[in-house]
């Protein structure tokens, strides 16, 4: 058992005592030195409580570092897309950077994703050249806005839609390269899905480490940061406690703290907190890391946390390790195509174009693990997928490939009559350009499912994105409790929230994570030194 | 508790022992610290008093009382190269835990750690680094981790880490590794699975990850693929 030291702080309080000729200030000032209360303005009693994490050296009040062991300009915490795109653009203001990763590899869930971004545009207009129709900033606008249940932060949203074909010409001249192919995914109205040629996130992450790296920002493996260090609730972030193995230090910061560390989707008891129905047996796309205690550190300096139990299922991972790979991809860009999903009994059971709770929803229901999606080598090709890649999945057993859909009813243990009727009617839904049995809107790109060769994905729902997170403003700051940014403090993707709303649109984290990023390591690079 | 008791108790019957003896003042009885500061410095020649019996076959007389009886000829290596030096790392594996570092090794805590008799330093440990170092030299000779394996292939601590004495948090970079266990196309090619080739380990859709990343010096190493690929049929060597 460890003792926990109390420090009597008179001075703290008589201070407290002055502020409440103020209102507004008592309150902000007060409450997280733990100076509010009837105990202290009845100046009796000693220290009220504050946030300081319990079982940690002098938890009732944390002091400042007497020396700090080092000084950065901008610190950064995890090295995913927002953590990168921000190293980059702090480190173009000319700021020493560092990005604190705890992770013994970089990347996060980034380098793992499906290296997939939503824009309406791009510099060489690629919908436009596929031909494949209309969008603009304010349909994509939109249709996260409804995506999200309009719990997204319109604002926020804007401000992604807007700077998101800037974004995608900077990672084309960053190096990522992108395919030809632009899928149209769940929630979406338009074309807009834009894909690396690696077919996963690493083909984003590298460029823009690369990038970050040759203006001189520089990434610390395996070192966590363990306390965010700010004096009271008008202090500007001074600092933070990092952990490296078990040694503890301390950074001075100059310019600022970006928190690009993440959600909390790994975390059992965390997500349980705000949704208690994502129990443990459910499987997690996501990497290790994903534990969120950087929100819990910003919350315990006064930052608020929004929309926190909305965490999003990906409909289509591997069903039994949960883990989004490659061919877990296709069942989600496949949609737009004419890519179908059914059940083990051979029967569709969802609108494919659908929103991820949606089609997760309906799959749970549908009786059995796993679903299937059916496509064909035509929508392959439109996917503009490698031939490796799809020899690949097959030779882990997780594609099936067949001449006939007969054969492949046969492997995935479906009735065959059900599997063919099911495609024969799907077919003329596409034909008739109306979806009887799901309303799907049907375009003039999707293809019917006629001519083989005929492929099976198998998949199932994993707990995948936390919608919410810290609230941030349109320039990235963080705000408190009392609604006013922290100075010095910045935060860009999945550790925020407001941005995508109750229900992430696929392709919309990258979007996210790069313009937030951007703009978060923007503004941290431009703030005055402290001296 | 347990081991308090057991600490008392021994003290006690150490204590009684040293009585006994009579010879033995109640102050030499005391904690081993004043003991060993009182103590005579001991060298070479207080467990060897002829170095014959402990030298390879044909090897020449040595002589002299302390190290330099062998530095003479094995001169101390300065360089930091990644490779095996089997005089150095018989000489430590012999006597991890039974001498003190200091027989041999000259250190100023957080100034100097160099050699008896010669104009050269390692680095400059403080009294924590040195019980870090002297935990994990244990480790090096003895364990089941990666770090007896290099042990026992004559690698001692600058085989991996460099020129200078590791300090706690130290990693060990790829290009070291390599330089015995590369080139690394090489090492692909041997781990690569043949029916599944690109569920390698030495060739992660990571990227350039680190070989600490599971292969750990000083304690267990771990696949990590596994962390997300539990079905995946790996296993450390």
């Amino acid at each position: 058992m460890k003792k926990r030291e109390r420090k009597e702080e008179t001075g703290n309080d008589s201070k407290a005592i002055e502020a409440t000729s103020s209102l507004s200030s008592v309150s902000r000032r007060s409450v997280l030195k733990g100076a509010i209360g009837l105990g202290v303005l009845a100046s009796t009693g000693g220290l009220a409580m504050n946030l300081a994490s319990p079982g940690s050296a002098g938890a009732a009040v944390r002091q400042l570092p007497k020396k700090w062991d080092e000084v950065i300009d901008v610190v950064i915490v995890g090295s995913g897309f927002a953590g990168l795109a921000a190293a980059a653009e702090a480190a173009g203001q000319g700021a020493k950077v560092v990005i604190l990763e705890k992770m013994p590899t970089y990347g996060g869930n980034s380098i793992i994703n499906g290296g997939a971004w939503n824009s309406w545009d791009d510099k060489y207009h690629l919908r436009k050249k596929l031909n494949l129709g209309d969008d603009s900033w304010e349909l994509f606008k939109q249709d996260t806005l409804k995506g999200g249940d309009f719990y997204n932060y319109p604002e926020l949203v804007e401000v992604m839609v807007k700077n998101a074909p800037d974004a995608t010409n900077l990672l084309m001249d960053d190096g990522v390269k992108v395919r030809d192919t632009l899928p149209r995914m769940g929630g979406h109205s338009a074309y807009r899905t834009y894909m690396a040629v690696e077919g996963v996130g690493r083909g984003i992450t590298e460029p823009i480490k690369r990038i970050a790296e040759k203006r001189g920002a520089r990434i610390r493996l395996g070192t966590q940061v363990s306390w965010i260090w700010r004096k009271d609730a008008d202090s500007p972030v001074l600092g933070v406690e990092v952990t490296k193995e078990k040694k503890k230090s301390n950074i001075r910061i100059k310019r600022a703290l970006v928190l690009a560390s993440g959600g909390f989707s790994r975390d059992v008891k965390m997500r349980m907190t705000f949704n208690p129905s994502l129990v443990p047996e459910y499987t997690c796309t996501n990497q290790p890391g994903a534990t969120g205690e950087m929100i819990r550190y910003a919350q315990a300096i006064g930052a608020e946390a929004i929309q926190l139990e909305f965490i999003q299922l990906y409909p289509c991972a591997e069903p039994e390790t949960g883990i989004l790979d490659t061919p877990a991809v296709y069942p989600y860009t496949g949609t737009g195509y004419g890519l179908i999903y059914v059940n083990k009994a051979g029967k569709r059971f969802v609108s494919e174009l659908e929103r991820r709770d949606v089609v997760s929803n309906a799959q749970i229901k549908s009786g059995a693990k796993p679903t299937y999606s059916i496509f064909s080598e035509q929508i392959i090709q439109k996917l503009a997928v490698p031939k490796e890649e799809i020899e690949k999945g097959m030779a882990k057993g997780r594609i099936w490939k067949t001449d006939t859909i007969g054969e492949l009813a046969g492997k995935l243990g479906i009735p065959a009559d059900a599997l063919q009727e099911t495609i024969k009617r799907h077919n003329k839904f596409i034909e008739d350009g109306k979806d009887l049995d799901f309303n799907k809107p049907i375009t003039k790109n999707m293809l019917p499912l006629v001519n083989g060769p005929f492929y099976a994905v198998a998949q199932w729902p994993a707990i995948h994105h936390c919608c919410g997170g810290l609230r941030i403003n349109t320039s990235a700051q963080v705000i408190d409790i009392w609604g006013k940014p922290i100075h010095r403090l910045y935060a860009a993707g999945e550790v925020c929230g407001g941005v995508q709303g109750s229900n992430r649109l696929g392709g919309n984290a990258t979007t996210d994570c790069v313009v937030f990023g951007r703009i978060a390591g923007t503004n941290a690079g431009k703030e005055k030194p402290l001296a | 508790m347990k081991k308090t008791a057991l600490m008392i108790t021994m003290s006690a019957f150490f204590g009684l022992v040293y009585l006994l003896a009579g010879n033995i003042t109640l102050e030499a009885a005391k904690p081993a610290k004043s003991k060993e500061a009182a103590a005579p410095r001991q060298s070479c020649v207080t467990c060897h008093p002829d170095f014959a019996p402990v030298l390879p076959k044909g090897h020449p007389p040595a002589a002299g009382k302390d190290i330099g009886a062998c530095t003479t000829c094995h001169k101390p290596d300065v360089s930091g190269k990644a490779a095996a030096n089997a005089f150095s790392a018989r000489l430590h594996r012999a006597h991890e835990g039974k001498t003190d570092c200091v027989l041999c090794h000259t250190w100023v805590p957080g100034k100097s750690f160099g050699l008896l008799g010669q104009k050269l330093t390692w680095g400059k440990p403080s009294k924590e680094e040195m019980a870090l170092l002297k935990q994990v030299s244990g480790t090096w000779a003895t364990s089941t981790y990666m770090d007896a394996g290099h042990g026992k292939k004559n690698v001692t601590c600058m085989g991996c880490h460099g020129k200078a004495l590791p300090a706690e948090g130290d990693s060990v970079e790829n290009d070291r590794c390599l330089e015995c266990h590369g080139p690394l196309e090489k090492l692909q090619a041997k781990t690569a699975p043949k029916d599944l080739p690109d569920r390698n380990p030495h060739k992660s859709h990571l990227g350039d990850i680190g070989c600490t990343v599971c292969h750990k010096g000083h304690k267990e190493s771990a696949v990590y693929c596994l962390q997300c690929h539990p079905n995946f049929q790996m296993k450390l060597k």
